[in-house]
């Protein structure tokens, strides 16, 4: 890796790989059979600050810098999967909507306690059976005085029940559609808003999904995040800089995997010879290195220029593209050279197989990768 | 829909097995895998059509079923639970060494038991012996007029459950491959019990067993074929079942892409249209489709092939390959499609894509049907 990490930031890949080890590896396969959230693991990275790490100090953060902070992710993600999209949830949706977009006095009373860990933040955008916005579950936000009345449904939102602040999507003008929604800061303990269920999913246990229900929750004016209407612009953004922080998630649990792969590819005999000497296991392996070797420089190179503040929007669509495709393949391809022993639940390549998928999945059409790369150069 | 390339008799055993899916399969499917059990009872209802031992012949008692028409039943059953396909798959598989090797009496003996309703094995792999069956430790030693048999088998399906099995050894270790012979074991059989069970990432309803023999004695006439025809036996019996493990994929990617399109007929985008009505999912369905009707065909010619009489042994290793590797891309664009819902355990299709993984793996993995397809090519 010739890819010039500072001193710092190789320091900060350090102790993330270590705090995996120390923390996560003990309760990782738990975690994925019970799928429960892990709140120890949250506090002891609240205590080593990952949770604000490219946050600005003024905000309580460690201003590190994103690209520190994608490290902490593809190291996490090398034992877990839902434990990085614990992270990615809070500090790259989450907390980035209302670092971006929020008041002055928004940012100094939300930003420190979701530094500190006192608070863990989600980012609630979803709806059941049609795009936000559109469906007949959507969420409205009616402007009642100082107020907005919210009623609706959310699903599949990630730290959903154990948040204790959502960043809700809802619409203030729902003659505009999708266009007229807004982004709000929403208590947890808001009156009327409950937990409808938690949702079982295929990997990623452990980053607990929910459905919220808004009956009447009451939201003060002054927890309206950015302009009025400008939703889509939000979720835009927010999903792309957080697409950079699931592609080095994909790296980390691709090169975890690979590096089992590899490993079992040594010690599995038949034919009189290891199989990792046959050119079809060597074929699959240096492809899978190969792509995670150019997808890993993509995410570092993406999350640069988010930290330089400089236009990311197409290097982060390039990432999800890419590391989409490769992380998925690179899976299917792990299990087949781990055989009948890599396909058993009890393996790890089963989980990681799980897992990736959960990492590769679309954000919203606002941010349809290929609609973004393509609008970029074709405008 | 009736497919008019079938003849009536198949159309007729098509719409059976779709019925018998759509009322017996389907709506238990999820909840067996989840408790990961052997789903006894539908076979028991499987009896009860008469679809329980496909492939064994009329003059045995059972419906003797051309190759096509298994296959076509097959792709229904996969259609509604690839670990339900696996067993009747299995079953039908171990029966095959008896149409290819057995003598009159012992085809009484093992499609008797099957036609009775018992269920078969085919008990060739090893801890040291996957895709290199001929490195089988398992021996047999003749003592007086009854067969002994030593060792451990693995991966094999049903076996903790069937009643009677094919079992491979080896009756001269000194001669390797060529020292390979068949065995029909009975489970009453004293020495022969079932090992650890595999808890598996997917198929889980399918049961996958060890199995432990320690000075199993069985009649000299147990013996199939002659001494050092094991491999023989067994790659003609691959040979045979590979379409039918193809044709069960071409049903696992058949149930995604229908998932898909009813998803994509249902779900709205932001515009509050169906997002089929999108080129950059409508063309993602057509693709899929492209795949499985290439498929289906693929898996109809091998068949047609072997039902002529003619070599087909090429033919069935290109179709398990396609099928499998169709049944494993359809299932994962399926769940990235339906984005969040599909990964989730409220839509069957992350069922598929777990269940699609093992495809590629049992019944000779994909690198191996290369091996066979490439044999051919080259020879
Ligand atoms: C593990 C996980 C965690 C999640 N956590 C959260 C969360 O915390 N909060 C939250 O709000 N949401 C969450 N989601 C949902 C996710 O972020 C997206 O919102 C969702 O996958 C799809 O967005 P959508 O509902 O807007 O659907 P759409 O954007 O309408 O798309 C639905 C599907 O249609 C297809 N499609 C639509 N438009 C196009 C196009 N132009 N080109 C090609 N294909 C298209 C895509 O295949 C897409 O998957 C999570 C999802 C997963 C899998
Ligand atoms: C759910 C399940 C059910 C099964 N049911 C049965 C059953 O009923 N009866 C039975 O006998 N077996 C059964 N099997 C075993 C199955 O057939 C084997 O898993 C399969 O043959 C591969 O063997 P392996 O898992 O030991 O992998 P290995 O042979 O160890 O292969 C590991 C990897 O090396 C590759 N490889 C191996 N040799 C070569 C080579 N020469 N060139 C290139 N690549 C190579 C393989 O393709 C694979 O990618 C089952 C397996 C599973 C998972």
């Amino acid at each position: 890796m010739s890819y010039a990490l500072t001193e710092e930031q190789q320091l900060i890949q350090q102790s993330a790989r270590e705090f995996t080890r120390e923390y996560i590896e003990p309760i990782a396969t738990e975690m994925d059979r019970t799928g429960i959230h892990p709140s120890a693991v949250v506090q002891q990275m609240a205590e080593h600050d990952f949770l604000g790490l490219y946050l600005p100090e003024e905000f309580g953060g460690t201003e590190a810098g994103y690209l520190s902070y994608v490290l902490i992710i593809e190291e996490i993600s090398r034992m877990s999967g839902a434990v990085a999209s614990i992270l990615i949830n809070h500090a790259s949706l989450a907390a980035y909507t209302m670092y971006r977009f929020g008041s002055a006095v928004q940012k100094q009373e939300c930003l420190p306690a979701l530094c500190s860990g006192e608070k863990l933040a989600a980012f609630a955008l979803t709806e059941p059976g049609a795009a936000p916005g559109v469906g007949s579950h959507k969420v409205i936000a009616t402007k009642e005085g100082d107020h907005y009345v919210l009623n609706g449904h959310k699903c599949y939102v990630a730290n959903g029940g154990v948040a204790d602040i959502y960043v809700v999507f809802a619409l203030t003008n729902p003659e505009a559609g999708a266009k007229g929604m807004s982004a709000f800061i929403v208590d947890a303990k808001a009156a009327g808003l409950s937990i409808q269920r938690t949702i079982g999913k295929m990997g990623l246990r452990g980053c607990q999904s929910a459905e919220l229900i808004f009956e009447n929750v009451m939201v003060p004016q002054s927890n309206l995040l950015g302009a009025a209407g400008a939703g889509m612009k939000i979720v835009k953004e927010a999903q792309l800089v957080a697409s950079v922080a699931e592609g080095a998630q994909v790296v980390g649990i691709a090169q975890a995997a690979m590096e089992d792969a590899v490993k079992y590819g040594k010690q599995r005999v038949q034919f009189g010879r290891p199989i990792a000497a046959f050119p079809a296991i060597q074929t699959m392996l240096a492809e899978m290195a190969t792509h995670i070797h150019i997808a890993r420089l993509a995410v570092y190179d993406a999350a640069s220029l988010i930290e330089k503040g400089e236009d990311f929007m197409k290097e982060a669509a390039m990432v999800k593209l890419f590391t989409g495709r490769i992380g998925q393949s690179a899976l299917i391809d792990v299990i087949q050279i781990e055989g009948g022993y890599g396909y058993s639940q009890e393996m790890i390549a089963s989980r990681f197989y799980r897992d990736i998928k959960g990492a590769v999945i679309t954000e919203s059409s606002a941010a349809f990768p290929e609609k973004v790369i393509a609008d970029d150069l074709l405008a | 829909m009736a497919d008019m390339t079938l003849t009536h008799e198949q159309q007729k055993l098509q719409a059976l097995a779709r019925e018998f899916t759509a009322k017996h399969i389907i709506p238990v499917a999820s909840e067996w895998d989840e408790k990961g059990e052997f789903h006894k009872f539908i076979l028991e209802e499987v009896k009860n059509i008469g679809l329980h031992c496909m492939a064994v012949p009329k003059e045995y008692g059972g419906p003797g079923c051309d190759s096509v028409s298994q296959s076509v039943v097959m792709e229904q059953f996969g259609y509604g639970c690839c670990a339900f396909a696996t067993t009747l798959g299995g079953n039908g598989l171990s029966s095959y060494p008896l149409a290819i090797a057995g003598t009159d009496e012992q085809k009484q003996l093992y499609y008797g038991r099957l036609v009775a309703g018992g269920m078969g094995g085919f008990a060739l792999t090893e801890p040291g012996a996957g895709s290199d069956a001929g490195s089988c430790a398992t021996t047999a030693k003749l003592d007086g007029d009854k067969w002994v048999l030593n060792g451990t088998k693995c991966f094999a399906t049903t076996c903790g459950v069937a009643n009677i099995m094919v079992v491979f050894a080896s009756t001269d270790p000194s001669k390797g491959v060529k020292g390979l012979s068949a065995f029909i074991v009975e489970k009453e059989r004293d020495g022969f019990s079932v090992g650890a069970v595999e808890h598996k990432m997917g198929i889980r309803s399918s049961n996958t067993v060890e199995l432990l023999l320690k000075n199993v004695r069985i009649p000299k006439n147990h013996l199939l074929g002659n001494e050092g025809e094991g491999m023989k036996i067994a790659m003609k019996t691959l040979d045979m079942a590979r379409p039918i493990v193809a044709s069960m994929a071409v049903g696992v990617a058949q149930r995604a892409l229908d998932a898909a399109v009813a998803f994509a007929k249902a779900y709205l985008d932001v515009n509050g249209k169906p997002i089929g009505m999108q080129q950059a999912v409508s063309f993602k369905l057509a693709d899929m489709a492209i795949q499985v009707e290439a498929a289906r065909q693929l898996v109809r010619n091998a068949l047609r092939l072997k039902d002529a009489g003619v070599p087909y042994t090429k033919e069935a290793a290109i179709a398990k390959t396609f099928a499998t590797d169709t049944a494993m891309q359809v299932s994962a664009d399926a769940v990235g499609l339906m984005g969040n819902y599909g990964y989730s355990k409220d839509s069957f299709v992350e069922k598929l894509m777990r269940d699609a993984k093992v495809t590629q793996i049992y019944e000779g993995t994909n690198q191996v049907q290369r091996i066979v397809i490439a044999g051919q090519l080259l020879r």
